[in-house]
């Protein structure tokens, strides 16, 4: 099956009015022609086939939205090519936007003034959808996400996580084939994250539609996303499965154990011990199958186990251990890419 | 499509209920101000450059009030907050065209100001004081296309000035640019008429002339027939010009977005 997203050799670069400091300064910018060049997006290449769920990801200013809105039709590639459902986006924007969804975190579609049932309203004569579609896709979704008692309020009522539910609703209202998520669980609180991912994994499976999402929180992928996508300063770095990631980079989780007072030396098989300082100790952790559960067995008898937590490795310990391993890196540029 | 747009802002109006209070009460007062002006400035004369009392009344109302109902003043700050948070790229993921969609918007606008607004001045001044009809029913069906082409050339004025926002990154300065171009030469305020004549052989031919002055020329009979159809043509030529103008502007900054990112 032919790929629904194609990237090759995308790069965009942002000319920006170079300022001078100061007030002389701010005087020679209105006169001076001087503009540096940024680069958002650096030589990307990926594919992506059709019910795929990917992740991208990486840290603030990645380059993350840019590629979103170049696959969107919202930018111009500098160099290189998109093609999104066989369409160079930008210059079919209208014909592109009506078989794709989007949802920006932090900025809203929803009208702010209006209940949000006449947003939806409004959504579906702005993109023609049947009216018997638009009922059963409505009532689906609100029932889903738990819309029902906020639909007649005003959008400018409602609480981020109640907007954010909203916002991707609305974006698959009229059946898009792909839908693009950017950053759309930035700000939420963990129960609303949770009613989000669930929500997307569902559409993902069930709807069979594309979900490309970005997103700096690797909970976000693990939940939703099979495949990950990692840039880093404009760059590609990583295109695949995030198990694989994880085992290339051998990425260790932490576990902190803190105790009532200093029990003395606790020895757990799987875990090595990286600080002590008594009461709060810190291991970490290589095994992938080493849950909680089974930690909290191993320390079932210590009765003055205060507190313990098992932390993923973020993403920026992630993207600095990939480059720390020049090994890793050469397996990872060795990993197929998928969706073909 | 469009009209469901049309019809949103016209809900969206209804929102904001004690801002219509104060904005009904402002424009009262503006319009009692502007006839007590005239009344002082007629004191005992029957006309004045062969306009009666009562024909400026009409025009205070006709033109201070029923044309200057819509607020063009919000379509330059909404695109000029548009332009500067950068919410003008979410227009671009919809299956609409930016300009048309604004158009439709502001159409719901102005139904909602007539009928919160201008219906109730009308009927206010015209029991009080005294409303001339139209001079005859072709001088009253043309006023209404008239209107709708004043509203028309003052959406694209507005639109023209709030898409240069995108170069000159301050809607601030050219709102005060056009509402001064707008007071003096549109003759909302000072008919033409009173004007010198070396001044109104240039202004008569500007656009902003019809949106307040030739409408109400009309409406009062001060042009004949073949010349109400005349200034009508050459008003939707000018509308054609402001709309190709528009067009152009918006392929440029559309560039300007998807190039520079906004």
């Amino acid at each position: 099956m032919p790929p629904i997203i194609e990237a090759s050799a995308v790069s965009k670069s942002f000319r920006q009015h170079k300022r001078f400091p100061g007030v002389l300064g701010a005087l020679k910018s209105l006169f001076t022609q001087q503009f540096t060049e940024v680069m958002a997006v650096d030589g990307i290449s990926f594919e992506i086939g059709r019910g795929e769920a990917v992740g991208y990801l990486g840290p603030n200013g990645a380059g993350k939205s840019t590629m979103i809105k170049m696959l969107t039709g919202i930018l111009l590639p500098t160099s290189g090519s998109v093609c999104v459902l066989g369409r160079i986006p930008h210059a079919e924007r209208s014909r592109n936007a009506r078989q794709i969804g989007v949802v920006f975190g932090q900025r809203s579609q929803l009208w702010w003034d209006l209940p949000l049932v006449d947003s939806f309203e409004l959504h579906r004569r702005i993109y023609k959808i049947p009216a018997d579609r638009y009922r059963d896709n409505l009532a689906r979704f609100s029932e889903v996400l738990a819309l029902g008692p906020f639909l007649e309020r005003p959008v400018r009522q409602l609480s981020l996580g109640q907007r954010m539910r909203a916002e991707v609703v609305m974006a698959l209202l009229h059946d898009p084939q792909i839908l693009f998520l950017d950053e759309p669980t930035i700000g939420l609180d963990v129960v609303a994250k949770d009613a989000v991912r669930r929500f997307l994994r569902e559409v993902n499976r069930e709807r069979g539609v594309t979900v490309i999402l970005t997103t700096h929180d690797l909970q976000d992928i693990e939940q939703i996303c099979p495949r990950l996508i990692v840039v880093n300063e404009a760059k590609l770095l990583f295109d695949g499965p995030l198990s694989l990631l994880r085992s290339a980079l051998g990425s260790k989780r932490r576990l902190k154990l803190e105790f009532a007072a200093d029990p003395g030396p606790v020895e757990l098989p799987y875990a090595k011990l990286v600080s002590d300082a008594g009461a709060l100790k810190h291991y970490l952790i290589e095994r992938e199958d080493v849950s909680l559960v089974a930690v909290l067995s191993d320390l079932r008898d210590r009765a003055d186990l205060k507190d313990l937590s098992l932390e993923e490795p973020s993403i920026e310990e992630l993207i600095r251990s990939v480059y720390a391993g020049g090994d890793a890196q050469g397996r990872m540029s060795a990993a197929p890419p998928r969706g073909v | 499509m469009y009209g469901a747009v049309a019809q949103s802002a016209f809900q969206t109006q209804l929102a904001y209920r004690s801002q219509l209070w104060a904005h009904i009460f402002g424009q009262f007062i503006q319009v009692f101000f502007k006839i007590a002006i005239w009344q002082s400035v007629f004191g005992s004369l029957a006309q004045v450059d062969g306009v009666s009392l009562p024909q400026m009344i009409t025009y205070a109302v006709l033109a201070g009030t029923v044309l200057s109902a819509w607020e063009w003043a919000r379509l330059i700050q909404g695109i000029d907050v548009a332009i500067s948070t950068g919410d003008i790229a979410v227009f671009l993921l919809k299956p609409l065209h930016y300009p048309l969609y604004l158009l439709a918007s502001e159409c719901g606008n102005l139904c909602f100001r007539v009928v919160a607004i201008v219906v109730p001045i009308v009927l206010t001044v015209a029991l009080s004081y005294g409303l001339l009809p139209p001079a005859s029913l072709l001088h009253g069906a043309a006023f209404l296309v008239f209107w709708a082409l004043s509203f028309l050339i003052q959406f694209l004025l507005s639109l023209l000035f709030g898409l240069l926002a995108f170069w000159l990154m301050t809607a601030f300065s050219l709102e005060w640019l056009l509402q001064g171009l707008l007071a003096l030469l549109s003759g909302s305020f000072v008919p033409l008429w009173f004007f010198p004549d070396s001044v109104t052989a240039l202004v008569r031919h500007l656009p902003f002339a019809w949106i307040g002055f030739y409408p109400v020329a009309v409406y009062l009979g001060k042009l004949t027939p073949p010349q109400v159809f005349a200034y009508l043509a050459l008003g939707v030529v000018w509308a054609a010009i402001l709309g190709s103008g528009v067009l152009v502007l918006w392929r440029r900054a559309t560039l300007r977005i998807t190039v520079q990112g906004g």
